[in-house]
């Protein structure tokens, strides 16, 4: 008892203080007058309620605040234009990663880069999984086994090296890697089993597969790897975005988009060609090679060359360059500057400088400068207008050029066409059918004269056959009706027997008339 | 392989030493004011073609067109420009690593020729040193109504040393001569290897990547 008394006692205490310390906060602290629980942080339930949802609120606001802050948000943009294409094979091959992990030369040097995040080396893993397969099948095809192994080997160190070094600049990982290329290909040049002249391959051949492993392994650590080219990327980004106003026709483009009629039969439209251009050079960013990429801009060039074709202007680069701005203004490509850089950096010598690829690559890098250095007068036109017109103060003039330009005018001018040709059509319907309504009451009203007149002319057997039997018939009533007078002077009850006979007999005629 | 079949025509670019015949790959980049016929210069040298109102089926941006000369094959990849005053200061990355180069101008036209003298005095001072440059004097079918005396040109040339003929798209005259005329200036020099400006410069750079790279 002595030893159970003072807790007793203690908890009596403190539940005295509490129901002390209760009289005074009872009561809400919010002051609503109703009566608070400590559970809910002495607040009454309708205040505990819109307690929690402030709490939420900022809880949210700066959630959303650390997502959308720049570096983040570059990041995550980074991830899932990587991530993109391989989301589904993500699904299907999770561990893809852990059970092949240790056995070749690219997941170990790529979880030893410092930039991957562990969720973006296993997203990275399929591709260039993929590529690696593609890589070591072509090799091992068409180049004996020794050399094989000597590029892999050194194919493997470059890539490991590319990983380790992060402290290095973009440039200088790019005179790198075109060192590496150079390297390789004297080596490859040199080497006697490519002078013997037995392969089916060249160098050059083998220089493209290496530049294709190279770009898609390295990717992460390759593309876009310095915060300031994201900035540059996304400034670009803006400033096309406030260029949104220069069409086709400040541009002086010789685009014909109201070509419809030629189109029609075609079925290809300038502006459909336009359109392709553009998903091509927005579809640059979703590619890893460098090769890859530079197919998309060929097409989207191609693509072009057909839209001046279908508007009957020449097709020379006085054309061809304007369009090709107007494209890159229309589409916004993503990264497009960092997709340009990458690809001058780490793609073959021979791809940038030469054939129509470097062609390409050279206008488009020169499109991308003359956007950025855009102003009044490479578009002649005074400093306040452009100004005003770039930061939206002023509306463009619609001219014709701009407005058919405009995606909205363009499907509405369409439907009109079409509304008009149908209406059109419509009309000349009705005046057909009216016409025809004419001549079929005129050529019915013809056809039973002539109808009439042939029957007349010639009848046919049936009807001489009908009407033989009728006159027979007739006549053999006649015959019973001179019979039947004859009988009915004399005889007055049969009489109305010989009355019905010929009424039978008409009603046979008329039967077989029918 | 579909992807690699893309690159034929880069892929062509590099040199094959077969005996005594080299092929030899060259830049040529067109320069000059638009609407001076340069497209259609090259449309007729590569094509055969002329269309009075243009009515090109192909893009006459890019093109290439082999020459065949005594010892060996050049082959031209011919980089057209936009001509347009505005993209004149984007020149400088097309005629970028560019071995030969032709400025064209219009005969009838004082204006072109003016421009085509910027364009010489631009190239002398910003291409590469040994670029080999040709003037052409286009349209010379329509010499009723010149404005750009041929004695005029041709001293301009003479001093600059740069080849000089008036051509004409329309009836061919020249076009396939001035071409000839460039690829037999050209060096045809280096032996097999990428027939590239910048050989010089990456060999030493080459060397020491064998050191640090290629094991």
């Amino acid at each position: 008892m002595g030893s159970e008394h003072p807790p007793v006692e203690e908890h009596d205490e403190s539940k005295k203080l509490k129901v002390q310390i209760q009289e005074k906060d009872l009561l809400c602290i919010n002051g609503c007058g109703f009566y608070g629980t400590p559970q809910w942080g002495n607040r009454c339930s309708k205040c505990w309620r819109s307690h929690l949802a402030l709490m939420k609120k900022h809880h949210d606001f700066t959630k959303n605040r650390t997502l959308l802050s720049f570096d983040n948000f570059q990041e995550r943009r980074k991830l899932s234009t990587e991530s993109r294409s391989m989301t589904i094979k993500k699904i299907f091959k999770p561990s893809a990663m852990l059970g092949e992990g240790q056995s070749q030369t690219m997941t170990p040097s790529s979880s030893m880069s410092p930039v991957t995040t562990p969720t973006r080396v296993r997203s990275l893993s399929p591709e260039s999984k993929a590529s690696r397969e593609a890589f070591s099948e072509y090799l091992s095809k068409n180049l004996p086994f020794l050399l094989v192994q000597d590029i892999v080997k050194t194919v493997k160190y470059a890539t490991n090296k590319i990983h380790e070094l992060n402290a290095i600049s973009p440039d200088e990982l790019s005179d790198l890697v075109q060192n590496f290329y150079q390297g390789v290909s004297e080596k490859l040049n040199h080497n006697p089993v490519f002078t013997s002249g037995k392969l089916k391959v060249r160098t050059q051949d083998v220089m493209e597969e290496i530049e294709k492993f190279l770009c898609v392994s390295c990717y992460s650590r390759l593309f876009c790897a310095s915060s300031d080219e994201e900035v540059a990327d996304v400034s670009l980004q803006d400033r096309i975005r406030s260029l949104h106003w220069v069409t086709a026709g400040f541009l002086e483009t010789k685009l014909d988009f109201t070509n419809v009629s030629k189109c029609k039969t075609t079925n290809c439209q300038v502006r459909d060609k336009l359109d392709e251009a553009i998903s091509q050079i927005i579809d640059m960013n979703g590619h890893r090679t460098a090769e890859k990429k530079l197919r998309c801009l060929i097409d989207c060039c191609h693509a072009i060359f057909e839209a001046l074709k279908e508007s009957v202007a020449p097709t020379s680069a006085d054309e061809f360059l304007p369009v090709l701005i107007y494209v890159i203004l229309k589409g916004n490509p993503p990264l497009i500057q960092s997709n340009v850089k990458f690809i001058s950096r780490f793609a073959l010598a021979s791809r940038v400088m030469s054939g129509e690829s470097g062609y390409f690559f050279t206008n488009l890098s020169c499109a991308l400068q003359f956007v950025q250095e855009m102003n009044h007068e490479s578009l002649r036109m005074n400093q306040d207008e452009f100004e005003a017109y770039t930061s939206g103060h002023l509306a463009p003039p619609l001219s014709l050029m701009n407005c058919a330009c405009n995606q909205a005018i363009g499907s509405m001018e369409r439907s009109l066409a079409e509304v008009g040709e149908l209406l059109k059509k419509q009309q000349q319907l009705l005046v057909k059918i009216e016409e025809l309504d004419v001549k079929m009451t005129k050529e019915n009203e013809e056809m039973a004269v002539q109808f009439a007149n042939f029957l007349k002319v010639n009848p046919s057997q049936k009807y001489l056959q009908m009407k033989e039997e009728r006159e027979k018939v007739e006549q053999e009533t006649k015959l019973a009706c001179s019979l039947s007078d004859s009988w009915s002077s004399s005889k007055l009850s049969s009489s109305r027997n010989s009355e019905d006979e010929p009424k039978a007999t008409e009603q046979a005629t008329s039967t077989l008339l029918q | 392989m579909a992807n690699r079949g893309g690159n034929s025509a880069s892929r062509a670019g590099g040199s094959a030493g077969t005996g005594s015949n080299r092929t030899c790959q060259f830049k040529l980049v067109l320069l000059g004011e638009s609407a001076v016929g340069k497209s259609s210069l090259v449309l007729r040298f590569v094509k055969g073609q002329f269309h009075e109102y243009q009515e090109s089926t192909i893009g006459a941006a890019f093109l290439t067109q082999t020459v065949c000369l005594d010892d060996a094959t050049v082959k031209f990849e011919i980089w057209d420009t936009a001509g347009q005053e505005r993209y004149h200061s984007l020149a400088p990355m097309y005629y970028r690593g560019a071995q030969a180069a032709i400025v064209v101008y219009d005969i009838t036209n004082q204006d072109s020729f003016q421009k085509a003298k910027n364009w010489v005095k631009e190239l002398q001072r910003q291409a590469s040193p040994n670029i080999v440059m040709a003037l052409a004097g286009n349209k010379a079918d329509m010499a009723n109504k010149r404005t750009v005396e041929y004695e005029e040109a041709q001293a301009y040339a003479e001093d600059n040393a740069l080849l000089f003929m008036e051509t004409s798209a329309k009836t061919s005259m020249n076009v396939n001569d001035i071409f000839m005329a460039i690829a037999k200036k050209l060096p045809i020099g280096p032996p097999p290897g990428q027939p590239q400006d910048t050989v010089d410069v990456n060999q030493p750079a080459q060397q020491q990547k064998s050191g640090t790279c290629c094991k």
